[in-house]
């Protein structure tokens, strides 16, 4: 039933933001704001309380994204808060990435560092990762605090690790 | 002789008879009547009598009878009864005996319980034992290492700054543009 309803989001999704020609401004709209609603227990909290009345729960996505967002992108996860689903949105965001992707023959490159990273850092990974992959790449940047230092990157089934989180649990598993 | 004498001199010579003496027919009709008399009774009436104390024998027989066999029956239950009695006595002291037995054999079979679920105490107590030290040095190994791996990783984090990150994404982007 989830993957049903995911997969209808994201069909509608993309048809709503196809017709106002802003498919990449929205996927990757959304792409990081179910980042961060993964990440922050506190927006999670506060999209997920069925106690809050539903219009001010789509005025905290109205408030966190507006002037900020495409005006698609933010009707886009009103809809999802006004309709209870508001728990689908990393699934429904990634599905979409992929989606939007697919459509201009992109694999979907998602690279988390601790650190936010600068535009030479993103162009340079993005060409390292391409030609290390052999394809052409949607680079979706996460700022990852659990990384702790280094990047994971993930294309496709592939993971790069060179993280000091992983290199960490490394040292931990032997004690 | 001298009373006979007597009643002859008292005879009154005015009576035909003798005063003592019946006349003969009176003698003959009084005997033929008590032979008429004696015959029907010794028909009519000896009979019957014969019958009633034949039948009175016969009770007292039977009454004689019935007690001779109420006396055996008496004598046989006596002997039963004294008998019972010593079954009695006997079976008390085989009642007494075999509940010495059984006794003796409860109080072994219990003490061996008792030996036996004493011994098994020990030894669970003892495998706890040492279950609960392995236990908790498990979670005393485990809880170091979280902590020595929390402390490492703050350790770590704390070393980490702006330049040592970069570093590592520049050695990342480096590392991942060499890999083809």
């Amino acid at each position: 039933m989830s993957a049903q309803q995911v997969s209808a989001y994201v069909n509608a999704m993309f048809e709503v933001a196809m017709a106002n020609d802003a498919v990449a401004v929205v996927e990757d709209e959304l792409f990081r704001l179910a980042r961060a609603y993964e990440t922050n227990e506190g927006l999670r909290s506060s999209l997920s309380d069925a106690t809050l009345p539903t219009e001010r729960r789509q005025r905290i996505v109205e408030q966190l994204l507006g002037g900020k967002a495409h005006n698609v992108t933010v009707q886009l996860a009103s809809m999802l808060v006004g309709t209870g689903h508001v728990a689908l949105l990393p699934q429904v965001a990634d599905q979409l990435v992929k989606r939007a992707s697919s459509e201009k023959q992109l694999e979907v490159a998602e690279v988390r560092s601790a650190v936010a990273l600068n535009d030479t850092q993103k162009t340079r990974i993005a060409e390292a990762l391409s030609k290390a992959t052999g394809k052409k790449l949607n680079l979706k940047l996460v700022v990852d605090p659990n990384v702790i230092g280094g990047i994971v990157a993930t294309v496709g089934d592939e993971v790069i690790d060179d993280s000091v989180r992983t290199r960490l649990d490394q040292v931990k598993s032997r004690f | 002789m001298n009373a006979i004498a007597i009643i002859i001199a008292a005879e009154d010579p005015t009576q035909s008879h003798h005063w003592l003496f019946p006349e003969i027919g009176e003698i003959i009709y009084g005997g033929l009547a008590s032979i008429v008399i004696f015959s029907a009774l010794f028909k009519f009436g000896w009979p019957a009598a014969k019958k009633a104390l034949e039948t009175r024998t016969a009770k007292i027989q039977k009454e004689l009878d019935d007690s001779a066999a109420a006396r055996r029956d008496a004598e046989a239950d006596a002997v039963n009864i004294r008998k019972a009695l010593g079954d009695i006595a006997g079976e008390r002291a085989r009642m007494l005996a075999e509940a010495d037995t059984q006794a003796a054999a409860i109080l072994a079979e219990g003490r061996a319980r008792i030996e036996a679920e004493v011994t098994d105490l020990e030894s669970r107590a003892t495998a706890e034992i040492a279950a609960a030290r392995s236990r908790i040095g498990d979670e005393l190994r485990a809880e170091i290492a979280r902590l020595s791996a929390q402390a490492t990783t703050d350790a770590v984090r704390a070393t980490l700054d702006d330049r040592t990150q970069q570093e590592l994404v520049d050695g990342f982007i480096s590392k991942v543009g060499a890999s083809r």
